[in-house]
């Protein structure tokens, strides 16, 4: 929608994704522009089906079979040094994703009860986010613990030479581990000097590094031998009581009672409330520069909605940089964002600051959207926005509003409106307002 | 609900389905005339036709059904199941010579079925619509569809016909005669267990070469259902959201078909193995007969073909007791697996 | 998400047609659309059309059609001539009439069986579906009992207690055959009685039987009807299993069990000679082979067909 201003965190650019489905091709994104910022609150409204979903799933890369990102450009800004260009995470390898989802950006879901499964203990799988993100630290830790611990011992005992050998099989890991993330950022380095540049050479050198990268494994040595021979795996078992710890440390932190106890529990024992926290603890076990909240609270009752979007305020304010924060309820993103963007059917309709795009809606469909919401001193009927969403296998030609929009013209089932910055950090995709006429102030209403 | 009570209500219930069982075999035999039944009271030796009607009225095979049944079942409590012309022995001792012949042909057998259903199952939902998902696909209806007996026939003509190798039948006439001749102490009755712990090898090589064919037979025939299940359950836990958050946390590939999909695509394979179990048995029977392996398969067949009642009514109520404890098994095993199933 | 949004408003362009209608016609466009079910479908109707026309294409030389007709009593098969066009069995039994011939038993068997599977799997399941209770219960104890016994074994069983033969193998077939019925059936009913418009039927006051045969059955009937399919092939398999043992058909009856009980002994060729009886073991086998796969490949296409989570992908 426009390029990247300073302080962008993540970026898409004309992000077009289709679903290849038996019926046919779903347009499910129809070239979306949206730019979150850094320390910023974002909403992505709109109404079910509009591609909210499919945009941050497209932006982690996680789009589903039969979906796929068939053109466009994701950037992410995620460190100091990216600031130029951008890392273009397109271009990049699959492995490369994995380090970054989870670590970097991490996301919770809709449905608390589908998104845990259902035969691992939430200690597994929170601390699966420690174990595919911060091994090495891990690692460090236990051996640290290991060494308090045999110092305490009579030399020659037994259980001193068991620490000892768990000692050196760990030691062996986390070599590993650390050649593993040295060979990683050294790749990324480069990769990222590479962005910019075009011509063969540097296509022929990116195609080789995306390959090596891809291959990359941390390589334990002794210990990747040792892990699979039944008896000597237990070696790793203060690693896993380090992991619990930190698991345990967490959830605390996420203000869950007993959580020594919660984390021994099975996903179907706790509360919907409950569950959704321990979502939310996976996304921010290793610290996310940028948290994905797809829906968070519409399936929950109504008072743990408000205790969610509270703890998720209250993280914002003391862990997380920016918050991606998708939703269809227009209260919601009153009260938690700062800016919003309106999508309609794959289409990105309009983006501003949330207090004026409530004072000020440009976009007709935005207009019926806020028209639609009851109001507590509500007098008069509640208007509604005529037609149903549209079918996007053969979606509209033009702008994909136009059949329901009351305002529509001749051109708009002719071209697709482009994105106009109609007032100051306001934008509009609309034929109501071209490109070259810049009004001064106010909406057309 | 703790696992003791509930290992003992499963038990109860398992007596209910065993004295079914019995009732079963019993209605089934009543059909017959007295005549062909006296066999089943009879321990020891054979019935001579001049004896019969002697033994009729001795055993009362004239009398009302109930008691006919307390009878019968009185006797199986005492361990007297009747005498066996197929064996020519008494049941007892015909289901210790031929049991363990068939006991080690499935303890090669399962684990085959086992592994190529649950591998190529999960080759096929990671692989969706891919050739390798068509070849399994099609390898699984094919194996489904074949007839056991035409397909243990064509391997038969192929290798030991054609090719002269992988002979039918339990072990070559030289190793007999070592085995049943004295100096090879039979420990477990499985000739290739005991043939290790003989340490004469090239016994054991002689009767697992033998074993390999009618493996491969049952383990084409019986894996089908299992690639199938575990085919289309893995695609459905690949399609859940929990593994989308799991791909959200940065899981790799390998990670997430493993530790996330697996795990819950193995729950319904497990409920079934018990149907796979009676399927196995079914096969067993045809697989023994076509490669001359004498075991309880066989010795059904031919106790079917010569009306020897004694040894039926013994085989159908011993599968009918292990499909039973088998799926007491399975279910322990589920719970165990399925932190959901509370065991109530 | 996106998906389901997608269906809601495709369906909504063909709900014109009566729903039920409207369905059958998406299935089968499904259907025809698959090449395994075309496959599956081809061989089922191939088949049928040679035993429908078994007495044109090997007209019978005695009154009754299902005896094959052998030249000579010589025990060694004879390769494929112009006399015999699929050789002969042992004693000169000719293997094209029985083949043919084998397929019109395969149908009577099949279909009947499985009809009358159906019938009996179908009035116990509603029985123990829909009134419950001690119904339930005591139906449900005794599928239990029957699944304990290996289908294979019970059926051996039975056999020996009620004597050998073609139609002893087919009552045998029926007596054995009906719990997977009632138990599928009963679980869909179970389901379908839990749903919002049956509750809604009942509270509007309709009666049991009617509630059952207009609003339950045809929901609940889907599974069982594509099991029916299914088990059609199972069906011929083990009545096949049951000849081949020597335990159906007599000798020279035209039935494949039978055939290929007559040809096991021929796996080993002449010497010089091993591949020298192939086809004896070969063609049967393979006839037999078919046809099960023409009613797996049909019952499957039916069955991704009807499964919710595959229908629409």
């Amino acid at each position: 929608m426009r390029p990247a201003g300073a302080g962008a965190l993540a970026e898409t650019r004309d992000l077009v994704t289709n679903f290849y489905t038996f019926e046919g091709v779903v347009h499910a994104l129809n070239g979306v522009s949206v730019v979150i910022r850094r320390g910023e609150t974002y909403g992505l409204v709109g109404e079910s089906g509009c591609g909210k979903s499919v945009t941050v799933r497209s932006l982690m890369r996680i789009v589903q079979a039969p979906g796929r990102i068939d053109s466009g450009a994701i950037l992410l800004f995620l460190n100091d040094s990216d600031q130029g260009a951008g890392i273009e995470i397109l271009e990049r390898t699959e492995t490369y994703m994995q380090s970054i989802r989870g670590s970097d950006i991490s996301m919770i879901f809709q449905e608390p009860g589908a998104a845990l499964n259902p035969v691992l203990s939430v200690r597994d799988q929170v601390g699966e986010s420690f174990r595919l993100h911060r091994m090495e630290q891990m690692i460090d830790e236990t051996l640290a613990g290991l060494e308090e611990s045999r110092r305490g011992m009579r030399s020659g005992s037994p259980r001193r030479l068991v620490r000892a050998l768990q000692g050196a099989l760990l030691r062996a890991e986390s070599r590993g581990f650390k050649r593993f993330a040295a060979a990683v950022s050294r790749i990324d380095a480069e990769l990222a000097q590479l962005e910019s540049r075009d011509g063969a050479a540097a296509r022929i050198r990116r195609e080789a590094l995306n390959y090596a990268r891809d291959r990359a494994r941390p390589r334990g040595g002794a210990s990747a031998v040792a892990r699979r021979i039944p008896l000597l795996r237990r070696y790793r078992r203060p690693l896993d009581a380090t992991i619990r710890r930190h698991v345990v440390e967490l959830l605390r932190s996420l203000g869950i009672p007993n959580p020594a106890n919660v984390a021994e529990r099975y996903p179907h024992e706790l509360s919907g409330g409950m569950q959704q926290r321990i979502v939310i603890a996976m996304a921010l076990a290793c610290h996310p520069t940028l948290l994905v909240a797809d829906e968070p609270t519409s399936n929950l009752d109504v008072t743990i909605q408000a205790q969610i979007v509270e703890l998720i305020k209250d993280l914002k304010r003391s862990t997380i940089s920016s918050v991606l924060f998708i939703t269809h309820d227009l209260g919601l993103v009153a009260e938690v964002c700062d800016r919003v963007t309106v999508m309609y059917a794959g289409d990105v309709s309009e983006t501003a600051a949330v207090a004026e795009l409530f004072a000020r809606p440009l976009h007709p469909y935005t207009q019926g959207l806020l028209a639609s919401v009851p109001k507590v001193d509500q007098r008069e009927e509640l208007s509604m926005i005529p037609g149903a969403v549209p079918n996007l296998i053969r979606p509209p030609e033009g702008c994909r509003f136009h059949p329901r929009c009351p305002r529509r013209m001749e051109v708009c089932s002719r071209e697709k409106p482009p994105a106009v910055e109609h007032l100051p950090d306001h934008w509009v995709a609309c034929h109501l307002y071209p490109p070259a006429v810049r009004k001064a102030a106010g909406g057309p209403t | 609900m703790s696992l003791v009570s509930y290992v003992i209500r499963r038990l109860l219930f398992m007596v209910l389905v065993l004295v079914g069982v019995s009732l079963i075999v019993f209605t089934m035999m009543m059909l017959l005339p007295p005549g062909q039944r006296v066999a089943i009271y009879v321990n020891g030796d054979r019935v001579t036709p001049q004896m019969m009607d002697r033994l009729i009225a001795k055993y009362g095979l004239d009398e009302p059904a109930p008691l006919q049944y307390w009878r019968w079942v009185s006797n199986i409590f005492r361990g007297e199941f009747g005498y066996s012309i197929t064996a020519s022995a008494p049941v007892w001792d015909g289901f210790v010579r031929f049991f363990p012949v068939s006991l080690e042909l499935v303890l090669l057998a399962a684990p085959l079925i086992i592994l190529t259903g649950i591998l190529l199952g999960t080759l096929g939902a990671v692989r969706k619509d891919t050739p390798t998902d068509h070849f399994t696909r099609i390898m699984a209806i094919v194996g489904f569809s074949l007839p056991t007996f035409w397909l243990g026939l064509l391997l038969l003509m192929v290798f030991y016909g054609f090719a002269g190798i992988f002979p039918p039948s339990q072990m070559s006439n030289e190793v007999r005669n070592v085995v049943f001749g004295g100096g090879f102490h039979q420990y477990t009755r499985l000739v290739t267990l005991d043939a290790i712990l003989n340490w004469r090898w090239d016994i054991f090589w002689d009767a697992f070469y033998r074993m390999i064919l009618p493996s491969v037979n049952l383990a084409i025939i019986n894996s089908a259902l299992i690639m199938r299940l575990m085919r289309s359950s893995m695609l459905e836990s690949l399609g859940q959201d929990y593994m989308m958050t799991a791909r959200a946390k940065g899981a790799d590939r390998r990670t997430l078909i493993r530790h996330h999909a697996r795990r819950n695509a193995m729950l319904p394979v497990i409920t079934i193995s018990g149907i796979t179990f009676a399927d196995l048995m079914g096969s067993m029977v045809i697989t023994e007969t076509i490669f001359d392996r004498k075991g309880i398969g066989w010795w059904m067949a031919q106790a079917a073909l010569q009306l020897d009642v004694p040894a039926i009514m013994f085989d159908v109520l011993f599968l009918g007791t292990v499909y039973v404890v088998i799926n007491l098994i399975v279910d322990l095993i589920y719970a165990w697996v399925d932190p959901r199933v509370r065991l109530a | 998400m996106k998906g389901r949004t997608m269906e809601t408003s495709t369906d909504r362009r063909l709900s014109a047609a009566h729903p039920r209608l409207k369905e059958l016609l998406f299935t089968l466009r499904r259907f025809l659309k698959n090449p395994l079910s075309v496959i599956g479908l081809s061989l089922v109707v191939i088949f049928g059309i040679i035993a429908l026309l078994a007495p044109v294409l090997a007209p019978p030389k005695y009154p009754d059609p299902f005896r094959i007709p052998h030249t000579g009593f010589r025990i060694e098969p004879s390769p494929p001539s112009a006399a015999h066009p699929l050789g002969t069995m042992q004693q000169q039994y000719d293997m094209l009439y029985g083949l043919i011939w084998g397929t019109r038993s395969a149908f009577r068997i099949g279909v009947f069986v499985v009809a009358a599977n159906l019938l009996i799997g179908i009035i116990l399941g509603v029985l123990a579906g829909y009134f419950g209770g001690a119904w339930d219960e005591i139906i449900m104890r005794i599928t239990d009992i029957f699944f304990a016994i290996p289908y294979l074994v019970m059926a051996m069983a039975l056999v020996v207690a009620i004597g050998r033969g073609l139609k002893a193998v087919t009552i045998v077939l029926i007596i054995t055959g009906w719990p997977s019925y009632t138990r599928v059936l009963r679980s869909d009913i179970l389901v379908t009685r839990g749903r919002d418009f049956i509750q809604a039927a009942r509270a509007s006051g309709a009666s049991h039987l009617r509630i059952m045969i207009n609003h339950i059955l045809p929901n609940a009937m889907y599974s069982v009807l594509i099991l029916a399919s299914l088990n059609i092939g199972t069906t011929i398999l083990t009545a096949a299993a049951l000849s081949f043992l020597g335990l159906g058909s007599e000798t020279g009856t035209a039935d494949w069990g039978q055939i290929i009980s007559l040809c096991r002994n021929w796996i080993v060729g002449a010497p010089g000679n091993r591949f020298a009886y192939w086809y004896v073991v070969f063609i049967p086998g393979f006839v037999i082979s078919l046809f099960v796969l023409g009613w797996n490949l049909m019952g499957d296409a039916v069955r991704d067909i009807f499964d919710p989570r595959m229908r629409r992908r």
